[in-house]
């Protein structure tokens, strides 16, 4: 099961490459993601399986999808090959480590609740707060660049 | 409760992976802002993919770096959007040739 969800993953990721549209590929990265979030569900990650279906694909997905449909255009194909070769390195060394390395033995439950991320003196509160503290700065950013580039 | 194996590790990993290999190529094949920034999503899929076995060892910490992932995500659309904004006034199209700051040239 696993291995088929990874199958049409990596499938509907090189669609997102091949499709010269910007609306398909937009469309083919909606389907990814979906089948990221269903290989979460897969291993019984509930809680991450509905973030990533309503934040990750609902909103980001969607407002990607509008804007390729709004600035809908058949674009160049532009390549660089000598950054194929750059990439064929990092496989190589990425595939050599992990080859390498023991993994073997390796057979350990998933043991995540929603609860237990959520108690007092959890990493939650910390979390609360870092990510109030991005989303603030994001905006700021944004205000200041937007407001630069009227004035 | 589902366990991981080495075996789903690897399928795991191998996947993240692919996925990784072709929001890079996607990135560098892209002649415009939405394709960059379809590409760039594609690359936190893959974010995503990598981090489900970290659940099996550290779940907390796992649940933490997702939700991260998925507030950087939602962070750099909102960049990109004000980015495409900008550009489209400002040369009345998004094409990345027209971007003159920042990037390397080969």
């Amino acid at each position: 099961m696993l291995g088929a969800l990874a199958g049409v993953l990596v499938l509907s990721a090189l669609g997102v490459l091949l499709s010269k549209d910007n609306f398909y590929s937009a469309l083919f990265m909606t389907l990814t993601l979906v089948m990221v979030a269903t290989v979460y569900a897969l291993f019984d990650l509930q809680p991450l399986f509905v973030l990533i279906v309503f934040v990750f694909v609902g909103v980001i997905g969607i407002v990607t999808v509008a804007l390729a449909a709004t600035y809908r255009a058949m674009p160049e194909r532009q390549f660089a090959w000598i950054w194929c070769i750059l990439v064929l390195i990092t496989a190589v060394i990425l595939g050599f480590s992990i080859f390498t390395h023991t993994l073997h033995g390796i057979s350990s439950p998933i043991g995540f609740t929603l609860q237990g991320f959520l108690k007092p003196g959890s990493e939650y509160q910390l979390l609360f707060l870092f990510l109030t503290s991005l989303v603030i700065l994001l905006f700021l950013s944004v205000i200041k660049i937007y407001r630069g580039e009227e004035s | 409760m589902p366990a991981i194996n080495l075996m789903s590790i690897s399928v795991l990993y191998a996947t993240s992976f692919a996925i990784l290999l072709l929001g890079f190529l996607t990135a560098l094949s892209s002649k415009d802002l939405i394709r960059l920034l379809i590409a760039l999503e594609l690359m936190f899929g893959a974010v995503f993919m990598s981090l489900i076995p970290l659940f099996a060892v550290a779940a907390n910490s796992a649940f933490a770096a997702s939700i991260i992932v998925i507030f950087t995500s939602a962070g750099e659309l909102l960049v990109l959007i004000a980015a495409i904004v900008i550009q489209d006034r400002r040369v009345k199209n998004i094409l990345v040739r027209d971007i003159t700051a920042g990037g390397d040239k080969l």
